[in-house]
């Protein structure tokens, strides 16, 4: 059995899958109730269902038709992507929003083609006085501005 | 002995400083509703308020879900240092234990009760297409036709879904549960016709029974209201010793040290005390309880558990 | 009629009023309310830019400042952040493929592809003429409707709004151009993630697994972020070649007489779909921009070119979600119900003021009824003429460079994820809906259809829910005689369905011959 659509295999897949587990996860810990007093489980189960069929549609469909390779995944820019914002958020808190920030674009921009340090710090210095005057002063967010561990500036 | 004295003396004072120092940065109180409902106004018309008197900011912070008990489970089990409260209410102080299985906190133990803020009675009102112009005739159409109305609340295990079976209980009559999502949709409703009454609280409901859009029966308190002085009680209607009331206030975690209660309370007294916040708390139909101490508070909210708690095992009443 | 122009003249008395106002200590006689809804609207239009922030948050922060200010003039700013919230959210829905409302999805599908293609000025003029004038006529539309419109308002009960939803579902695969299988995946996905919360009619807290940030649900702006922001960069970022996300080549800041003609008609349909749809409490207003969208891709000349860049495909979405953001003051205004969060809190807002929202308000103080409405064409002008020399300063922005462009969109992006509820959590699911939305376009699985379940899913689900509860079960409540508006809106979906899948399943059978020929 070849598989002729790679791209429409693992859609068909992922959609099987996503179907398949909120079905079973609403089996298992909702009540399904009746058809006059709909339990919280009877939703979910019904279209994790219909997605599980339609994905395995897509899935068989893709062993017979031809169809596109899935599109190449580049690992970095999406690695680093991420990781600024997980990094930003977690620390946020502990460092303050002069640290956070600076983790963000470095690492953001580091996943990018051109990192020319002076830039980017330049680029930095400018996005965080933006970001204090217009979010922490202008819109009163609660953001630390200063990690806790700096007593001088003005801890929010 | 002297040496004793000392001891005791500096720790008072220790205590004393610690009250005196706190709060030394801002405070947090969770509002574990949606923002724009009328506990979530009120508690930033009070972070307001203490802002002012007590010198830090104060965040309100909207933690919404499972009708307020993952905002109050998080005060709970949080830190007691008198930085962070919560905006507790009847739902998840008093009727959300018996009402849901497996509660993460215990409200008496895990919680501090710091301050009754608001306490609004709630009116019992019906659509206008219904044949009933009073509780008796609602109760004879009640035992009429079981099964077949609908009474709407603002959400499951809200007093007004817990009024419903108070009075289901009472009355021995069957009406069937229609939860929503805030009272306004179901208010919306029952101007259509599509539900046959509801308990709302009387802030909500007061403005579509003065315009005559629902007709209002009866209020839920042992005491008439001043909004609607012309509306009968619930136990005078008939339905004797029925008395609810729609409340909430300030909670902190248990631990809390006992003289940042005590500030906490006085200070929160001082603001409803305010000519301003008075006014405001009495738009949404709320005068100054008269509950003021913690110690008040906390009785209060046991007596509370303990009548709901029977209420909901004797009513069968199920978070559906 | 004279009495609507009087009327209308008492509004915009109260609007345009002087005040004696003191400000800094210094006493002076100013137009307070129109420097209210000044400040209304400017504010609303930057956090309608800054993704992630949104009208709620803000006027939920704001509602403090307004107990200082007399009723009129609170109401006035808060309803201009709204609406400004509206342009605001196009402009970054166009620039940077950010929706910034629910209803600007629909404008990132051809708004953002117009600003690749050099041509933002057009799609930036197109999107504050559209909504200018759907702002303006949905406000004589209020002015002069708004009570027998509610009526109509209240004629919707559950059954029909279900009904509805499954129409705006229908065409939500509509907006989709690939397969059509794939898009219906995608918007039962999109309900699935919908229902992650907790359930209204039990409580129940389901596919929580016990994290508590996801008790009330994933937040919507939290899936837009993560699907269509950072995909999008993480997409851009790809490009191997030095070759700019925005072409360098930027044409006229104006739209083209030619552009001009195509917009009209999608301009007047957008128009009337959103008034008709912003009036209905609950998901009135978000489903009129899709829904707009849909209809001009079925009726336009041009609808290949629908995704690709189509100066229809922002004109139409933009009226309808302004029309629909004017009409959904409807319900506040003469019943008291709020149709969305926003007017939740405005009429909590009233309510401090001791006003009872409600429709005596209309009786019993006039002036705040019209000197709203007229504040209302007030503001939608402000905003037009804030807008449109900013779209000089856009343009000149997106000729940035992409590698200093793209940090600071994502760390905007960030910051306004995380004041959601000031907890990391948030933007490490921003981050997981990236990856998400990454993985859907390598295989080629659209993310509009996704978003737009996810809206609608848990709407969807409780109307249903209690649509039979109040028919005690009975299925056929939906398509009862009884229930016109329901049928009307099931029919439709059946048609539209039927519509969509006759071409997809004719190309199907000529594939399937042209493979067993080959065969």
């Amino acid at each position: 059995m070849k598989i002729k659509s790679p791209r429409d295999f693992w859609a068909g897949l992922m959609f099987v899958t996503f179907g398949l587990f909120f079905l079973v996860v609403a089996q298992m810990n909702y009540q399904m109730g009746t058809a006059v007093r709909m339990g919280p489980g009877y939703f979910p189960t019904v279209l994790g269902g219909i997605l599980a069929v339609l994905g395995a549609i897509v899935l068989v469909g893709s062993l017979a038709v031809e169809g596109p390779r899935v599109a190449k995944f580049h690992f970095r820019p999406l690695l680093f992507v991420l990781a600024s914002s997980l990094a930003f958020a977690y620390l946020l808190k502990p460092l303050g929003l002069v640290l956070a920030s600076a983790a963000l674009i470095f690492i953001s921009a580091y996943g990018g083609h051109e990192f020319k340090w002076k830039e980017v710090a330049i680029l930095t210095a400018v996005l965080v006085v933006f970001a204090v005057v217009v979010f922490v002063k202008g819109l009163t967010l609660p953001f630390p501005i200063c990690p806790d561990f700096i007593e001088i500036c003005p801890i929010r | 002995m002297k040496r004793f004295l000392l001891f005791v003396a500096l720790a008072a004072a220790a205590g004393a400083a610690a009250a005196q120092a706190w709060p030394s940065r801002p405070l947090r109180l969770v509002a574990p509703y949606a923002a724009g409902g009328p506990i979530d106004i009120s508690a930033r018309l009070l972070a307001a308020k203490l802002q002012e008197s007590l010198g830090q900011p104060v965040v309100v912070e909207n933690r919404p879900g499972a009708g307020g008990n993952i905002g109050v489970d998080l005060i709970a089990k949080g830190p007691a240092d008198g930085y962070s409260l919560v905006m507790s209410a009847i739902a998840t102080l008093a009727i959300n234990p018996s009402l849901y299985p497996g509660l993460p906190y215990d409200p008496l133990r895990d919680l501090r009760h710091v301050t009754l803020l608001v306490q609004v009675p709630n009116v019992l009102v019906v659509s206008n297409d219904l044949p009933a112009k009073n509780v008796q005739e609602l109760v004879a159409l009640a035992k009429a036709r079981p099964g077949k109305l609908d009474f709407g609340s603002g959400s499951s295990g809200s007093t007004g879904h817990l009024a419903g079976e108070m009075f289901k209980m009472m009355t021995g009559t069957y009406l069937v549960h229609i939860p929503y999502k805030g009272s306004a949709p179901a208010l919306a409703d029952m101007m259509a016709g599509r539900i046959h009454l509801m308990f709302d609280n009387l802030a909500s409901a007061l403005p579509s029974i003065k315009s005559d859009k629902v007709r209002a029966l009866a209020v839920t308190t042992l005491k008439r209201s001043s909004f609607l002085p012309e509306l009968p009680t619930m136990d005078e209607a008939g339905l004797k010793g029925f008395d609810m009331t729609t409340w909430w206030g300030v909670s902190v975690a248990a631990k809390t040290p006992q003289p940042v209660v005590e500030r906490l309370s006085a200070e929160i007294l001082k603001a409803m005390a305010a000519p301003d916040f008075k006014e405001r708390l009495h738009n949404m139909g709320s005068d100054a309880p008269a509950i003021r101490t913690p110690e008040q508070f906390t009785s209060f909210v046991a007596a509370e558990l303990k009548t709901y708690t029977e209420l909901v095992k004797r009513s069968g009443a199920k978070a559906d | 009629m004279e009495g609507i122009f009087a009327n209308l003249g008492i509004g915009f008395v109260e609007v345009f009023k002087l005040q004696a106002v003191t400000i800094a200590g210094m006493s002076m006689t100013l137009p307070f309310n129109i420097l209210m809804c000044l400040i209304g609207v400017i504010l609303g239009t930057l956090i309608g830019v800054l993704p992630g922030i949104g009208p709620v948050a803000t006027i939920a922060m704001l509602l403090p400042v307004t107990f200082n200010l007399s009723p009129i003039a609170a109401l006035i700013m808060l309803a201009g952040i709204y609406y400004g919230a509206q342009y605001g959210g196009s402009t970054s829905a166009i620039l940077v493929n950010l929706p910034g409302e629910s209803s600007s999805v629909v404008t990132c599908l051809d708004g953002y592809q117009m600003a690749r293609r050099g041509r933002a000025g057009p799609a930036l003029a197109t999107a504050a003429l559209a909504s200018f004038f759907a702002g303006c006529v949905s406000t004589l539309i209020v002015a002069m409707f708004a009570p027998p419109l509610a009526e109509v308002a209240l004629k919707f009960g559950p059954a029909e709004y279900f009904s509805l939803m499954v129409l705006g579902l229908v065409s939500a695969v509509v907006l989709a151009h690939g397969s059509l299988i794939k898009a219906i995946a995608m918007v039962i996905l999109g309900l699935l993630l919908g229902l992650v919360g907790t359930d209204v009619n039990s409580g129940v807290l389901r596919f929580a697994f016990g994290i508590s940030e996801m008790a009330d649900g994933i937040g919507f702006v939290t899936v837009a972020m993560g699907m269509f922001g950072i995909a999008e960069i993480i997409g851009n970022l790809e490009q191997k070649e030095h070759r700019e996300v925005f072409t360098d080549k930027v044409g006229h800041l104006w739209p083209t007489k030619d552009d001009f003609k195509r917009i009209i008609g999608p301009t007047l349909r957008g128009t009337a779909l959103g008034s008709a749809l912003g009036i209905l409490p609950g998901g009135g207003a978000l489903l009129a921009s899709f829904g707009a969208y849909t209809l001009e891709k079925k009726v336009s000349k041009n609808a290949h070119e629908f995704g690709k860049g189509a100066i229809e495909g922002v004109a139409a979405p933009e009226s309808a979600n302004n029309a629909g953001a004017q009409t959904s003051f409807i319900p506040l205004l003469t019943l008291g119900i709020p149709s969305n969060a926003v007017m939740a809190l405005m009429i909590g807002a009233m309510m401090i003021q001791g006003i009872a929202p409600g429709p005596q308000v209309m009786t019993e103080r006039p002036q705040l009824f019209w000197g709203m409405i007229a504040s209302m064409w007030v503001g939608n002008l402000m905003l037009v003429l804030l807008n449109l020399p900013m779209i000089g300063l856009w343009i000149k922005l997106l000729t940035v460079p992409y590698r200093i462009l793209y940090p600071s969109i994502l760390l905007f992006m960030a910051v306004g994820v995380f004041s959601i509820s000031n907890q990391p959590f948030d933007c490490f699911l921003m981050a997981l809906f990236g990856l998400l939305g990454y993985v859907c376009v390598k295989l080629e699985c659209e993310p509009a259809p996704l978003i737009l379940g996810f809206i609608l899913g848990p709407l969807m689900e409780e109307n249903l829910r209690r649509a039979m509860l109040l028919s005690r079960g009975d299925p056929f409540v939906f398509i009862s005689p009884s229930k016109p508006i329901s049928l009307g809106f099931l029919a439709a979906s059946a048609l539209l369905l039927i519509i969509i899948a006759l071409p997809a399943l004719r190309k199907k059978r000529e594939e399937a011959f042209a493979a067993e020929e080959q065969a």
